[in-house]
């Protein structure tokens, strides 16, 4: 039997790798947090994920340029991330929305991408776009990923209120002559976001713990602030918990955090539902 | 800058209150300017579409300010669209709407339009209706607070303040947005059938707020559905089918409609 400290504690003492994965997702789950959120409010989970695919053609290029060094990687998916959501919000902003185009958006953002790696690179390298390398993150990537994470955060809270606002009631926020393109700004929080992901979970995956513990926090019917911290916390507790399940189970650890983070909101949500129906019951208020 | 600037109007801005509002205006849409220092709102040629479909066409004419004014007709006849073309929430595919700025408009979006899932507490929403004190970055200060608390009282919201507005039924989150109406303070009110699925007791207490405003002198514009309820208290009335079929006194209005 294991003590708790060899669970728990050990990895992450031994281990630089382990300690700087561990960095890195405490930043993104800061920002994914606030990001992942707002989305949610938003009702944008689809566009969320349809952002995360659009990263994959300009990282592939990207690549194909550099290798795979992460500052090429990032500024290639910035690029083609930036160019879909513009394309999206021209085509949205004309007629009603059109899921059907957006999911063809990113099939064909997704195959271009594997395409134009796996021309060059082997299909390690394919692996790697797909679904990141949280354990290989070096301090060059972990500087990135912290000064990434810290502007989106900062930009959030300084356009918070328009951002919120904006959300639940458009329509009043146009009305008082609200004239920054708030929406515009948004999107490219979101793809910022997405890009400081990427590298460590990889274009399929950055979604997942950006959504995942939002998703999670919102079932709790939290106001907006608190929905933001309860899904860092998730976040956070998704990715200790799944480095520590890759650790012990020799298993890949992008995919074990966004499958915790994904029984965190399987938990949420049951144990929401049978409070809703238990508690009048029981004679308290839902 | 051009998208907003086609509300306006220079040559009626120069001199809001001498200009007589002339209909020949041959305006040019990209047309710059500032709007009425009053509650008046002039509508020149007003043309919205959505894609291909024409949803407002070549519609003119004249709110007086102070003026209490029903907007009937069937559905889709672009109702809506008016007041979101008044509100500047729409692009314009032609003509010109001149008001009063920004800081002097409230509107009231049909409620199908607003999130209620939104986390937010009936004193969040309300306390928006500050939005010109306080704008996107400073914190609304003690006075709006206090106010906000009055209103509620007002509109017969007291002691619901913190509810979140998915917990209201469809009668007090009207209430609560009204009470942000009446926050705004605002020379012209645009309401997007305030009265749609709505009880008998909270229309009436939001019929007392309507004819408040109209004695305070407020331009007022309500899409409505209940024609004897525009008969017993709106005095004027468009009549719209994607163009204006009828403009004026209510009964003259609604008997061009009938015929």
């Amino acid at each position: 039997m294991m003590s708790a400290h060899a669970l728990i504690v050990e990895p992450f003492e031994t281990l630089a790798f382990m300690r700087a994965a561990l960095v890195a997702c405490l930043a993104l789950a800061l920002t994914n947090g606030v990001i992942g959120t707002l989305l949610v409010l938003r009702r944008m989970s689809l566009d969320g994920d349809v952002l995360g695919h659009a990263v994959m053609p300009g990282a592939a290029i990207g690549f194909l340029y550099a290798g795979s060094s992460p500052a090429w990687l990032s500024l290639g998916g910035l690029a083609s991330g930036f160019a879909v959501a513009a394309l999206a919000r021209l085509i949205t902003g004309e007629r009603a929305r059109h899921d059907a185009g957006l999911v063809a958006f990113y099939l064909v953002a997704l195959s271009l991408g594997v395409v134009l790696v796996a021309w060059r690179g082997s299909n390690v390298d394919v692996m790697r776009v797909l679904f990141g390398t949280v354990l290989a993150i070096d301090r060059r990537a972990l500087v990135q990923i912290a000064v990434v994470s810290s502007v989106i955060v900062l930009v959030v809270a300084a356009l918070y209120r328009p951002l919120a606002v904006g959300a639940f009631d458009p329509a009043f926020l146009r009305a008082v002559g609200a004239r920054a393109p708030y929406e515009a700004v948004f999107l490219a929080l979101v793809v910022l976001a997405l890009v400081a992901s990427f590298q460590a979970f990889g274009t399929l995956l950055a979604v997942g713990p950006m959504l995942l513990p939002a998703a999670a926090a919102r079932c709790w019917g939290l106001g907006v602030a608190a929905s933001m911290a309860l899904a860092t916390g998730f976040g956070l507790a998704a990715s200790v918990a799944g480095l520590l399940l890759s650790y012990h189970g020799n298993l890949p650890s992008g995919p074990a955090i966004v499958l915790a983070a994904g029984l965190l909101f399987g938990i949420s949500a049951a144990a929401t539902n049978s409070w809703r129906r238990l508690a009048p019951l029981i004679g308290r208020d839902a | 800058m051009t998208y907003f600037a086609r509300f306006y109007h220079p040559r009626l801005a120069s001199g809001s209150r001498v200009a007589p509002p002339s209909l020949d205006l041959r305006v040019s849409p990209a047309a710059t300017g500032r709007g009425f220092a009053d509650g008046r709102v002039l509508l020149h040629d007003v043309t919205v579409r959505y894609g291909r479909r024409i949803a407002l066409e070549a519609v003119s004419g004249e709110f007086a300010a102070g003026s209490l004014t029903a907007v009937v007709g069937a559905n889709g006849a672009g109702k809506s669209t008016l007041l979101a073309a008044i509100a500047g929430v729409v692009r314009l595919a032609g003509g010109v709407v001149q008001r009063a700025a920004r800081q002097q408009l409230a509107y009231l979006p049909q409620l199908a339009a607003i999130d209620l899932d939104y986390p937010l507490t009936v004193s969040e929403l309300i306390t928006l209706g500050g939005w010109r004190e306080f704008g996107p970055f400073r914190s609304p200060g003690t006075v709006l607070r206090a106010r906000v608390a009055e209103v509620s009282e007002m509109v017969g919201l007291a002691g619901r303040l913190a509810r979140r507005i998915g917990e209201l039924s469809v009668g007090e989150l009207q209430r609560a947005l009204f009470a942000r109406l009446i926050l705004q303070d605002a020379a012209v009110i645009l309401l997007d059938e305030p009265f749609a699925a709505i009880d008998a007791q909270t229309i009436s207490v939001l019929l007392d707020w309507v004819a408040q405003w109209h004695r305070e002198g407020r331009t007022v514009i309500a899409v409505l559905h209940d024609l004897d309820l525009v008969r017993a208290r709106f005095p004027s009335t468009v009549v719209l089918a994607r163009r204006c079929v009828a403009w004026g006194a209510t009964e003259a209005a609604l008997s061009v409609m009938a015929a």
